[in-house]
């Protein structure tokens, strides 16, 4: 028998309530914490991809969806631009590297990229198995590819045509896998990566047979861009956009922009588990109000046995301690719960995985946080202890 | 062994009692009869050091009690006095065991589960022990009381109104059992009452 024991047999004595105020405080933690955890992964993820990406050019339209398609690989590209308009980049003396890309096609929904070997060099991907692709038709896979879709080393696919899985098949031209990337953790880990030829042997081969298209000059889907000095920033872009059938998106503006766009959303989710947090605080603060009104002949009973007023008053502060310790864990599993769902989806649907299950820094604050809202949900009410009339309470009932 | 003299007390101006001087020796009874609205629960809750009089003394165990501050009093009644109140209360939440074990751990004495199981079977509610209280019939939760008001072994136990809520059959137990239990234990037994039934139980009486 201890302070501790009598607290918890009260929490369980009002059961009801009891798991209302947990389930308040469970669902508004959980909130805050999923929320930390996806800001800190997503951040992580799209910085991560843009390191070393000083510019990206593509066909004229959305600069946002420029960058999402050729960085993240997350959105349609915005057309083609010629390759010479490309290569002539290369030529200007802030330029340090170009990597022109080339999509269109994919495999089991996973993106065939035509680039040059400066694009796995840039991720820094190794390859855990076979070589790197050396002639058109060969490609090297990521690890997500690999594991998803079974492709081993000599196997041969057909691609289909555009970037979701059920596109027509250009069943003519097969591609041979040379080589598996290991996983690490960039956006390399979720794409099939071969030559630029490749890409225009596939869709030359598919023109014979069907369209006219006449041009026979050799396009690109967009590139991505390293300059030599902060200066090439200043000048090249305003020259791209106003001089070429191109534009150029700067990935951290965009990036910057986009987090503007989520964080409004984040905010009034962040907003509204701050008030699902603050209902959890009231809800401790009534049910104690109500149970410390039933129970006042206890307490002047405790009273007269030789409890002290401090001893009794802690007891009741560590009933709403004790739901706020509950509410946090409980809050901190569901968060994770939220994160691996989560990420089935976005894996599913842009084939990168979210999955740190490590409890953030924040998540301390927030442990401290919810311990506070307990502390005062149930000093409040308890506090009435200290006026408790012990001779009135026992005679009058 | 407990006594008091010219003990008064006034709830205020208008409303005061003063009470006959009494006396209880270890070992011995008293019935303290009276009428509503005597200040029967008053005059226990005078020798509770639940309030402090007016003016007078209380002497228990040949010790001056009665103008203790709050903290002491609190000790001296967790330590010498048991007290079974009228209708048997309970911290509910707790089983019957934890009920009986609260009067050990709140007056900062080690926890005598012996002791407890001890005296429930004395008082035949043994089986019952792991039962939340509201599980138990009036009679057997004043026998409960009863056990939690023994098991700090007490120089005077109070009982006010223990039989007005029973039967016939449980008056006569519960009396027979707090005579003999506070026999046992050496204490000094103040019953307090409006209960005619309990006259012939007790020779020594004082009238309020």
């Amino acid at each position: 028998m201890n302070v501790f024991k009598i607290s918890l047999a009260n929490l369980k004595e009002k059961k009801l309530n009891s798991f209302l105020s947990a389930l308040l405080l469970t669902l508004g933690i959980g909130m805050i914490s999923l929320l930390l955890l996806l800001n800190k992964q997503l951040d992580e993820q799209f910085r991560r991809n843009i390191r070393g990406i000083d510019m990206v050019v593509g066909a004229k339209g959305s600069p946002l969806q420029l960058i999402l398609s050729s960085i993240y690989q997350i959105d349609a590209p915005t057309g083609n631009v010629p390759l010479s308009e490309v290569d002539a980049l290369r030529k200007n003396p802030f330029v340090k590297t170009v990597i022109p890309l080339s999509m269109g096609d994919s495999y089991q929904g996973f993106r065939i990229v035509g680039t040059t070997p400066k694009y796995t060099e840039h991720f820094q991907a190794k390859l855990a198995q076979g070589k790197l692709y050396n002639a058109s038709m060969e490609v090297a896979i990521g690890s997500k590819v690999a594991a998803q879709s079974q492709l081993k080393i000599g196997d041969t696919f057909a691609s289909s045509h555009g970037l979701d899985a059920d596109g027509d098949t250009h069943k003519e031209k097969k591609y041979k896998v040379t080589g598996i990337f290991e996983p690490s953790g960039s956006v390399v880990d979720q794409l099939i990566i071969t030559r630029l030829s490749s890409v225009w042997d596939v869709h030359e081969h598919a023109e014979e047979h069907g369209a006219h298209e006449e041009s026979d000059e050799k396009q690109v889907t967009s590139a991505l861009i390293q300059f030599r000095n902060p200066m090439g920033l200043l000048t090249i872009p305003r020259q791209i956009n106003a001089n070429t059938s191109m534009q150029a998106a700067l990935p951290s503006i965009e990036i910057n922009r986009l987090f503007t766009l989520l964080g409004v959303g984040i905010e009034t989710l962040r907003t509204l588990a701050l008030i699902i947090i603050t209902i959890a605080g009231v809800s401790v603060f009534v049910s104690l109000y109500n149970s410390l009104k039933e129970r006042k002949y206890e307490m002047a009973l405790m009273l007269s046995m030789g409890a002290t007023r401090s001893r009794l008053f802690l007891m009741l502060l560590l009933e709403g301690l004790m739901l706020a310790v509950i509410g946090f864990f409980a809050g901190i599993i569901a968060s994770r719960v939220g994160l691996w769902l989560f990420s089935r989806a976005a894996e599913q649907d842009f084939h990168y995985s979210l999955r740190k299950f490590t409890i953030l820094p924040q998540e301390i604050y927030l442990f401290f946080a919810a311990l506070f809202i307990g502390f005062l949900a149930s000093a409040l009410p308890s506090l009435g202890i200290y006026r408790l009339n012990i001779s009135r309470t026992l005679a009058e009932e | 062994m407990i006594s008091s003299t010219n003990l008064r007390f006034a709830y205020s101006a208008k409303k005061t009692f003063s009470f006959p001087d009494i006396q209880c020796k270890d070992k011995e009874t008293l019935l303290i009869l009276g009428q509503s609205g005597k200040g029967k629960t008053t005059l226990l809750h005078l020798l509770a050091l639940l309030l402090k009089p007016t003016s007078g003394d209380i002497m228990i165990a040949q010790k001056s009690v009665g103008n203790l501050s709050a903290e002491e009093a609190t000790k001296v009644r967790a330590k010498n006095i048991g007290i079974i109140y009228q209708k048997p209360h309970f911290v509910s939440s707790l089983s019957v065991m934890d009920n009986i074990l609260l009067s050990n751990y709140l007056a900062d004495q080690p926890q005598n589960k012996q002791k407890a199981r001890l005296l429930a079977e004395k008082l035949s509610f043994a089986e019952h022990l792991n039962k939340k209280t509201s599980q138990l019939s009036q009679g057997e939760q004043q026998r409960v009381s009863i056990a939690r008001s023994l098991m700090n072994d007490p120089n005077v136990i109070l009982a006010d109104e223990p039989t007005s809520n029973l039967d016939d059959t449980n008056t006569q137990k519960v009396i027979t059992l707090l005579k003999e239990q506070s026999a046992s234990i050496g204490a000094s037994l103040i019953v307090v009452t409006h209960d005619q039934r309990l006259k012939d139980e007790f020779s020594n009486q004082v009238f309020l």
